[in-house]
């Protein structure tokens, strides 16, 4: 085909996602001013303040939402590959979906728990994106909930009845669907949330009623969502499977061909995943309305570069997948910062055309409940790295052998019950000190 | 200030949008109160296991955790945040309030959140691979990890209700607000009745259990279920009473006049059946049975925590939080501490519909042709945080509150000597708004009335008033 037949094809794409965009997002014609937008924007910032510098709210949004998002990825992944391998025959694969599944179940949790930091420190600095967004679209937030709680206990069943292939497919599939409806969702909410200048024209239908059922869906961009949920997804459980091979591959009941097989697959994965993800990251950035400026801002370009980083450095992957594992994984995660970042920075662009600028916030700044929080994250980091560590050695022990810890090893654990415990005395003492000087 | 900051409203007829609150509040509480009674219940039979050495005891704790993984760990962590996301179209500008101040107590509450889950699988898939010293650290960093969340959740639970102390507006200090006068016995009372809950579950497991346990081993577990369950009855009753005695006055007025009375009955059952269950399999372990214990245990959600999480509910109104957040979430009055002013003047002299920006504009001048339908829009902004507002059934409707008040008269003078500063009921707002949003909201009551109590929730704008736009 020539060349003018590509660019027609491209076109004709992207007049497509350009339409389903207009038809879902209602896009209204006539609406606020830019500064009664900003006003609105304004007003609706909590009029307590921050109580902390927003820019510390900001990059702690930024970190922990790519946190998040690898092991949204590794859920989302983890079905999908489960899916396909219960369908072969093979041991191998057979072998290998029952890990991804195990993979999924345990990725949701952790998913699910390092999903509340970053909506926490982005609702302090932009509370009014996120609470009109959400509540334009009710309804369809409070079943996020509904839609969770069945597809995790849907890939519960799945993991249940694993040595029955074909039902644990059946629960898989659902597992899924349930999932990338929540994603879905949540997608939604985030990307009605950058159009302030339509909210009202949205809930009032243009004027003339107020829709305040919570069942109507205004925005969505089918662009954005593969590129932030399904294209990833494929991507880095492709690089989580090199790591479990290199993981595993320690461990003398683990085969070497199965190793292999999964670092190979691992591999393949990532290299088809990233592709995707490259080519739909672009596609997502041609979507970004003009008047945003931000197609061409040095943070869009760094967020390609990072993609093309993991896509390079899995493709070197190939020769010895299981060695460059880690440096696939740090890849990876270079790429998912620089990915939310990119994200970020859109907020900042589209707020910007009214005026709002999260950095301009109210402060009412405090030092003692952020003391709390550090002080607690340090408990937290002793307690995680005993935990972790122990959990680290046990799975590299064969099966029904028992690891005995070292002194070191026990004397971080008796650090770590000392620390939990005086940080809870801490907690409880100064509780007592507050109230006997206030209530006698 | 030509506008306020309120939010597109979500109105949920005959139920309530704050309903998916209290169902999805229920759950957690559920979920919650078993997975932290558990995690120390657990670390206590595993030192039990560990000190008089009966190693079958961790084959029982590692079904528990299953159990744990299964219920708390999927229902509670799910509906833990789906708390808040309720919170957040139910009610935005109340949980804003809540997140502007506590944002750092619920990051490290978080902390704690990551400990949990994370230790919950490795107690599961590490038991029987570490040694046993090592793993009962880890379960009794797990507990006390476990019960960290629930200190700090219940600093922001009591204020809430109330920061007890009028120290807190003009300080607006952190630790004035989360130590409230009510912090320490809610927190103890939470910490005795999940005894109870985790107590139950763990006889359901036990006892299914019963046939692959040794008979020592199992009365041992049943025993020590059914102590620490009595226990948690015992004090939590008391923490109860003590924490009665630490609440603002209008919530007593509430507790002695508004809560329904059998709220009161409910829980006092479920408490009987606890006790009575609990005493039963302590004197004869042999006799717990699942299909006894499971149903208590289902009754407790019934019986014990829905009632009490309405109660609670109930008890906080007419505010959302920290005494200044209204229900419906007009901000009643000064913080000085943090430079928040009260939004009742303004929407006195300006008019609600003026200063809502999701109002569309055919309804924010009040003309003749779309009165009924502005007093809808008031009536759905500014009442259905607690009222159904177009029906006869479900939440305290409009439909019956209002039974036989046809005439917009009626209905207005009611409002204007009911709902007044002055006059208004303890739990209830009093009216915010021009006079004439009082006269339009009366019209719409008198309508909704007169066609039997009960219209369509839609809001029409008339023609007319929407093109003036």
């Amino acid at each position: 085909m020539s060349m003018v037949v590509y660019q027609n094809l491209i076109r004709w794409f992207l007049l497509g996602v350009l339409s389903f965009m207009l038809v879902a997002g209602k896009l209204a014609f006539a609406g606020q001013s830019p500064e009664q937008v900003g006003a609105m924007l304004k007003a609706m910032a909590d009029p307590a303040g921050a109580p902390f510098f927003p820019v510390v709210m900001q990059i702690l949004q930024v970190l922990t939402w790519a946190l998040h998002m690898l092991f949204v990825w590794t859920s989302v992944g983890g079905l999908i590959y489960a899916i396909y391998g219960f369908t072969r025959k093979e041991e191998n694969h057979q072998r290998l979906a029952r890990a991804m599944l195990e993979l999924s179940k345990v990725s949701v949790s952790l998913a699910i728990v390092l999903g509340v930091a970053p909506l926490l420190f982005y609702q302090v600095i932009y509370d009014p994106l996120w609470y009109a967004s959400a509540n334009l679209s009710a309804f369809w937030y409070i079943m996020f909930i509904v839609f969770l709680l069945i597809g995790y206990y849907l890939i519960w069943f799945a993991y249940f009845s694993r040595q029955k292939s074909q039902m644990s497919t059946l629960f898989s599939i659902g597992g899924l669907i349930f999932l990338l409806l929540v994603g879905f969702i949540i997608h939604v909410v985030n990307y009605q949330a950058l159009f302030p200048e339509k909210w009202v024209e949205w809930y009032t239908s243009g004027g003339t009623t107020m829709n305040h059922s919570g069942w109507n869906i205004y925005a969505f961009n089918p662009l954005r969502y593969l590129s932030l949920l399904v294209f990833p997804s494929v991507a880095v459980t492709g690089v989580f499977m090199m790591l479990y091979a290199w993981y595993f591959g320690k461990r003398e009941d683990f085969e070497k061909d199965y190793v292999e097989f999964v670092a190979r697959l691992g591999t393949k994965l990532a290299i088809f995943g990233g592709a995707g993800w490259i080519v739909f990251h672009i596609l997502h950035i041609l979507t970004l309305p003009s008047d945003w400026n931000a197609k061409g801002s040095i943070f869009t370009l760094l967020s390609v570069l990072g993609l093309l980083l993991v896509a390079g450095m899995v493709f070197i992957a190939q020769k010895n997948p299981i060695k460059m594992a880690i440096p696939s994984l740090v890849a990876g995660v270079v790429a998912t910062l620089l990915l939310a970042v990119f994200r970020e920075y859109l907020r900042v662009a589209s707020t910007a055309r009214f005026g709002y600028s999260i950095y301009d916030y109210k402060l009412n700044l405090e030092w003692l409940s952020p003391l709390l929080f550090f002080g607690t994250t340090a408990t937290g980091l002793i307690l995680y790295a005993y935990a972790w560590w122990m959990a680290y050695q046990a799975g590299r022990r064969p099966k029904g052998q028992v690891y005995e810890a070292s002194e070191a090893e026990h004397h971080l654990g008796d650090v770590s019950v000392f620390i939990v415990v005086l940080w809870a005395i801490v907690f409880v003492g100064t509780g007592l000190i507050i109230i006997i000087k206030n209530y006698t | 200030m030509d506008i306020l900051g309120f939010y597109p409203m979500w109105y949920v007829p005959t139920f309530g949008s704050a309903f998916s609150i209290a169902i999805i509040a229920t759950i957690h509480v559920m979920a919650s109160h078993t997975s932290v009674g558990a995690s120390i219940l657990l670390a206590y039979l595993a030192t039990k296991a560990y000190k008089e050495n009966l190693p079958q005891i961790y084959d029982y704790i590692k079904k528990y955790l299953l159990g744990l993984l299964v219920f708390s760990y999927v229902s509670g962590s799910i509906t833990g945040p789906g708390i808040w996301f309720s919170a957040t179209v139910a009610n935005p500008r109340g949980i804003s309030a809540l997140i502007h101040n506590f944002v750092w107590v619920w990051a490290a509450e978080w902390i704690w959140f990551i400990a949990e889950v994370t230790l919950v699988y490795i107690l599961f898939y590490t038991l029987g691979k570490i040694d046993q010293r090592s793993w009962l650290r880890l379960a009794w960093t797990f507990a006390i990890g476990s019960w960290a969340t629930m200190y700090i959740i219940v600093g922001i639970l009591s204020f809430m209700l109330s920061p007890g102390h009028e120290k807190w507006f003009a300080t607006g200090n952190i630790l004035d607000a989360f130590y409230n006068k009510n912090y320490f016995p809610h927190l103890l009372m939470r910490s005795s009745f999940m005894f109870a809950i985790a107590g139950t579950i763990g006889i359901v497991i036990a006892s299914l259990m019963k046939k692959d346990l040794p008979e020592n081993v199992y009365k041992s577990i049943v025993k020590t279920m059914s102590y620490w369950g009595i226990a948690g009855l015992i004090f939590g009753s008391m923490f109860f009473a003590w924490y009665v005695s630490t609440l603002p006055e209008r919530s007593l007025v509430m507790l002695s006049g508004i809560v329904p009375k059998w709220y009161y009955a409910l829980i006092f059952t479920i408490l009987v059946v606890l006790l009575a269950h609990f005493v039963i399999t302590a004197i004869r372990p042999t006799v717990a049975k699942p299909y006894v214990a499971y149903p208590i245990y289902l009754l407790i959600f019934f019986l014990g925590v829905y009632p009490e999480e309405k109660i609670r509910e109930t008890i906080r109104k007419p505010y959302v939080a920290g005494e200044f957040v209204w229900v419906n979430q007009i901000i009643a009055r000064d913080v000085p501490a943090k430079g928040i002013k009260a939004e009742t003047e303004t929407i006195k002299e300006k008019g609600l519909l003026q200063l809502n920006p999701f109002v569309p504009e055919g309804l924010r001048t009040i003309t003749p042709e779309n009165k009924i339908m502005a007093g809808k829009a008031i009536a759905i902004l500014q009442c259905s945080g607690c009222h159904n507002v177009t029906g006869s059934s479900g939440l305290r409707p409009f439909g019956q509150k209002f039974a036989g008040m046809t005439s917009e008269d009626t209905v207005y003078n009611f409002l204007a000597n009911y709902l007044t500063p002055q006059n208004h009921p303890p739990y209830m707002p009093y009216f915010v708004g021009k006079d004439e949003e009082l006269r339009a909201l009366s019209a719409y009551i008198a309508d909704m009335i007169s066609k039997g109590g009960s219209v369509s929730a839609k809001i029409e704008v008339p023609k007319q008033a929407s093109a003036q736009r």
